[in-house]
């Protein structure tokens, strides 16, 4: 690692990398921030207008957001701490543990994404109305505890990162499976599983379509199928639904953050040993 | 670890009697440990794919091979009939085309850029959470924005890249109207929205490398570029082949992006009017839910694209292989 | 609103498979009937003796209803009615998937005109609203509007129709000016009064006497304006496609071709960020305006305030667009949610809701109501909206519409984008046309 402070040149780049990611959300302030007519401007205004707190209150009007918040941090929450520690026990085990049919068993993990996905919402939606979830959050949680993603990143993360000799001296030592999972392999894995929090958190943060079939029930709505709401009609009122969109960020930025400071630092102290 | 597993039993074997029977209880654990915790660990995801992942797999195979509309009640038996139809339609194989093209076109860059970023964003910086949390702003911003965004951009007459080849001389471009045009269009949207997030998996496998590795590298005055070649990527070689894989996996799957860049609702489907940027997944999603809802040959398409994503990763897999492992 | 009654048929419904819920909901029809045949129609029975019952509507976008919701449920004590909005598009995707698995539909759901005839195919799949006593009430309705929820053989109709888009001819008057064209709507309605061919032969003027703007939007549009005003359609009565056979399809195609080629089209596709941008830049000059694009231009350029008219459109009167209400079969109040939408869909609500909104009403009784004649917009300097709109609504004739109705359209319009754009030549793009449609059958 360069240890080095870095150049400018590293700062400028990565400022204009920056820079270009937020675009999008810099316009969707810009236009959440004045009325409708922006959209059809051109060129559109560069800086944001005063009708920002107007729009939020409307969407508060508009849709249940506040229910939808908290329901969409239960599933996003309960999703993400779910398959960080799922996927970590399993790529654990693919990485490290030896037993019968292994290989084989990750290259099954893997196939599973290859199937497009689009067409499951319909079998799964007769599963789940068989079971009586439907309208319920648990539809949403349960069939994302765990996905093919997480276990293989993970598998190959530990495959670098977690030393062969490490998981050899614990056993000498005597270590159980479970006491080298949690002493050995969780802080080495910290920073790969802040990153997978971060990529899950995400990814069921966004999620629409299946919450959209499955939940029908207004308080049950999630964000993104409350948002849903906004951007119907024959005139899409686009300040509002980009100030609905814009409100949607800010609990993702902030789980950012609060994953973002585990990237570095757990590392360190496990890779000396190795 | 297996040669100390099988090892220790026997040594212990003569006299099972005179041992105390805790510790009896314990060597039975650790047995029971090293052979079962593995299959535990990897379980949970076994489960939830068997609750909820095999049964609508099954059921879209078993809808392959029928003619079965989605809101109709005949649903008679046809064997491969929908495979036979598939591969005899022509705009199957144009969709194929174009979405290997969009992977090659996306993803190539997308993943360099990656890595390169990731070397980058692996230095002592200043505001290293603002940096992170900025690879992924791409990813949080809605749909709709994007969608706008990206249409001001490549816009045929107010686009930004428009005025300036105008500017330049080189004249308008119909970006949605061309197959190459509308291929590099969408696999820039690609780009932009997928390298940092790609980035952030590298930079996680790049906290692993040792520092060690580094400092004697740069004692013998190896470049920043030369530590990447050297260092950097065979160490976090399994990365990388988890990256090409699932690039590859998703990439042949993209369906947002085209989506997104179309200007209609019928190009959503098609891809354009002559179909110049439809991709698999659009090609399925138009038999879905179109055209009387071919629920049986959306689903064949499904399978058949299973098919070729396997084919896919195995050659990119063996590809990826060939990069020097570090061990 | 926030109280959910249990539905224990329901609860036992869903625990079946797909078939069986078909089956069961179609029982669900039969059981229903026995306890609230009391309350006949919901309307006179002020709720005392009344099971409570909550109904879901699922819409697409903002149907005006919010008011009329409240209006009905102090009417109605006993129901509670719930509503969900989802975007247009995935709003009926959504719809589809409830309809194929049995469950998880509203009780009520909108649906648009270019989707109503996928599902007029599967009556089986909704309430047959003839059932419930709806066949005493056609008259209420446009006689085409009617039909266009109505069964091929005419045995079931599954939707009470909102509202109508009537077309005329929306144009900038700055244009028209600049073109030395009349900018009078009478005057502008004269000029293509007789035919289409009028109204590209005023395109051809247009074009030359003005630079950097064009004549209209997409051609996509002018095709389909010109199909919807025909006798028959894309379909006959017995589900063929005819495109190839009838000369009406041909001769809409061979002027927009000829329109294309004379270069007025602006080739903007409809919703598309730059289409809706062009309304304010005044890149083109006519687009055809069905009531609910009224709405639209407003919304969308509020700079273009006094610049925009209404016209008639050329070629008689066709529609584009409106919704109707229809109730899926696996809904447990049919009786419940028919008298809802008897009474969202009755002349008096239709004209609120267009006060509201601006959506046209479906309901030839309100047409001489001077609410409705006499209603005009500032913006569009006044024009007689009301009045465009009534004549417009009353002179459509009913077109069949086949089951894949929007997908023939789609095909059609798409050979016309590549003569747009360069990739084919008009014999070309026909010939896909017609190859890509064998495929549909």
């Amino acid at each position: 690692m360069n240890r080095r402070g870095p150049g400018k040149l590293v700062y400028l780049t990565l400022l204009a990398v920056v820079f270009f990611s937020s675009i999008p959300l810099y316009f969707s302030l810009v236009v959440a921030s004045h009325d409708n007519s922006v959209i059809g401007q051109v060129p559109p205004p560069l800086l944001p207008g005063p009708n920002l707190l107007e729009n939020v209150r409307r969407v508060f009007e508009t849709v249940p957001f506040g229910a939808a918040l908290v329901n969409s941090l239960i599933v996003s929450g309960t999703v993400t701490a779910s398959v960080v520690l799922f996927s970590t026990l399993a790529g654990f085990a693919f990485a490290r543990l030896k037993f019968r049919a292994s290989n084989a068993l990750l290259v099954i993990v893997v196939a599973t994404m290859m199937v497009p996905t689009q067409l499951g919402i319909i079998p799964l939606y007769i599963m789940m109305s068989e079971i009586g979830w439907t309208d319920s959050l648990q539809a949403v949680i349960v069939p994302a505890l765990v996905n093919a993603f997480g276990v293989f990143f993970m598998t190959q993360y530990l495959r670098e990162a977690l030393p062969v000799e490490l998981i050899e001296a614990g056993r000498v030592d005597g270590a159980s499976t479970r006491r080298l999972f949690w002493n050995v392999v969780l802080p080495i894995a910290r920073p790969a599983a802040a990153v997978l929090g971060m990529l899950t958190f995400l990814t069921a943060w966004n999620d629409y379509f299946w919450p959209l079939v499955v939940l029908s029930s207004p308080e049950n709505y999630t964000v993104q199928v409350a948002l849903s709401n906004l951007r119907s009609g024959y005139v899409t009122d686009f300040s509002l639904a980009l100030t609905g969109a814009l409100l949607a960020t800010v609990p993702l930025l902030l789980a950012f953050v609060v994953l973002g400071r585990h990237i570095i630092g757990g590392i360190m102290q496990g890779a000396v040993k190795g | 670890m297996p040669t100390a597993l099988t090892a220790s039993p026997p040594t212990r074997k003569p006299e099972p009697a005179r041992r105390p029977p805790a510790r009896r209880l314990r060597d039975r654990f650790y047995w029971w440990d090293l052979r079962v915790s593995p299959y535990l660990y990897i379980s949970p995801f076994f489960l939830v794919f068997a609750a909820f992942g095999l049964f609508p797999l099954g059921y879209t195979a078993w809808v392959s091979l029928h003619d079965w509309s989605l809101l109709g009640d005949d649903h008679s038996f046809i064997g491969l009939g929908n495979y036979q139809q598939m591969l005899a339609d022509p705009y199957f194989w144009n969709a194929l085309r174009n979405t290997v093209s969009i992977l090659v076109l996306g993803t190539v860059p997308q993943l360099l850029l990656a890595i390169g970023l990731a070397h980058l964003l692996n230095a002592r910086l200043r505001g290293q959470t603002f940096f992170r949390m900025g690879m992924l702003l791409p990813n949080v911003a809605s749909v709709v924005a994007i969608a706008i965004i990206f249409s001001q951009l490549f816009g045929r007459d107010f686009g930004v890249i428009n005025w300036v080849l105008e500017m330049l001389g080189v004249g308008r471009i119909d970006w949605h109207a061309g197959v190459a045009s509308s291929h590099i269009a969408i696999a820039v949207m690609v780009i932009w929205q997928w390298t940092g997030y790609n980035a952030l998996i590298y930079l996680a496998a790049m906290q692993a490398v040792p520092d060690e590795l580094y400092e004697s590298a740069k004692l013998d005055g190896a470049s920043a570029l030369q530590q990447l070649r050297k260092i950097t990527i065979p160490m976090i070689r399994p990365t990388i082949i988890f990256t090409v894989v699932i690039s590859t996996i998703f990439g042949l799957q993209v369906f947002a992006q085209p989506q997104l860049f179309a200007r209609s609702a019928a190009d959503s489907i098609t891809g354009g009017s002559s179909r110049q940027f439809q991709t698999l997944t659009l090609y399925l999603y138009e038999h879905a839910f179109n055209r009387g809802f071919q629920f049986g040959y959306a689903s064949a398409t499904a399978w058949l694209m299973f098919l070729l994503i396997v084919v896919a990763v195995v050659i990119n897999y063996l590809l990826v292989r060939r990069i020097r492992s570090a061990s | 609103m926030k109280t959910r009654p249990t539905r224990p048929l329901a609860a036992a419904c869903a625990a079946l498979s797909v078939t069986a819920v078909v089956a069961c909901s179609s029982d669900g029809n039969d059981d229903s009937n026995e306890p609230t045949a009391q309350d006949g129609s919901a309307d006179d029975s002020s709720g005392a003796e009344a099971e409570p019952v909550t109904l879901t509507v699922g819409l697409f976008g903002d149907f005006g209803f919010g008011p009329l919701y409240e209006e009905y449920e102090e009417l109605n004590p006993h129901v509670t009615i719930e509503e969900r909005v989802a975007e247009f598009a995935d709003h009926h995707t959504n719809l589809t998937a409830h309809l194929a698995t049995g469950s998880g539909a509203a009780d009520i759901e909108a649906v648009e005109a270019g989707f109503i005839s996928q599902y007029t195919a599967v009556p089986d799949r909704f309430h047959n609203l003839l059932d419930l006593g709806a066949g005493e009430l056609e008259s209420r309705w446009l006689p085409w509007k009617w039909q266009q929820a109505t069964s091929q053989d005419g045995s079931a109709v599954i939707g009470l129709g909102t509202d109508v888009g009537g077309m005329a001819m929306c144009y900038r008057t700055d244009l028209f000016e600049a073109a030395g064209l009349p900018t009078d709507r009478d005057e502008v309605s004269a000029l293509w009064e007789d035919s289409w061919e009028d109204y590209v032969a005023v395109g051809r003027e247009y074009m030359e006497a003005t630079e950097g703007s064009y004549f209209f939007e997409s051609s996509g549009n002018m095709f389909r304006a010109m199909v919807e005003q025909a006798p028959v359609g894309v379909y006959d009565t017995d589900n063929n496609i005819i495109v190839d056979s009838n000369p009406d399809i041909r001769e809409a195609w061979d002027l927009t071709v000829e329109a294309i080629e004379a270069g007025m089209s602006n080739q903007l596709a409809a919703w598309s960020p730059e289409w809706t941008a062009a309304f304010g830049e005044g890149t083109f000059a006519t687009i055809i305006c069905p009531a609910w694009m009224t709405a639209f231009i407003e919304g969308n350029a509020p700079e273009a305030d006094g610049l925009w008219d209404i016209a008639a459109v050329p070629g008689g009167a066709g529609n584009m667009g409106g919704s109707h209400l229809v109730l899926p079969a696996q809904g447990q109040h049919p009786e419940e949610a028919y008298a809802l939408i008897e009474w969202l869909t009755a002349p008096e609500q239709q004209l609120k809701v267009f006060q509201e909104t601006g959506n046209f009403p479906s309901t030839p009784e309100l047409y001489d109501n001077p609410e409705l004649t006499g209603f005009s917009k500032a913006y569009f300097n006044d024009a007689p909206l009301g009045e465009i709109f009534t004549t417009a609504a009353q002179q459509v004739e009913p077109q069949y519409q086949g089951p894949l109705q929007g997908d023939v359209l789609t095909m059609i319009g798409q050979g016309l984008g590549r003569i747009e754009e360069g990739a084919q030549n008009p014999d070309e793009a026909w010939d896909q046309v017609r190859s890509d449609l064998g495929s549909l059958q």
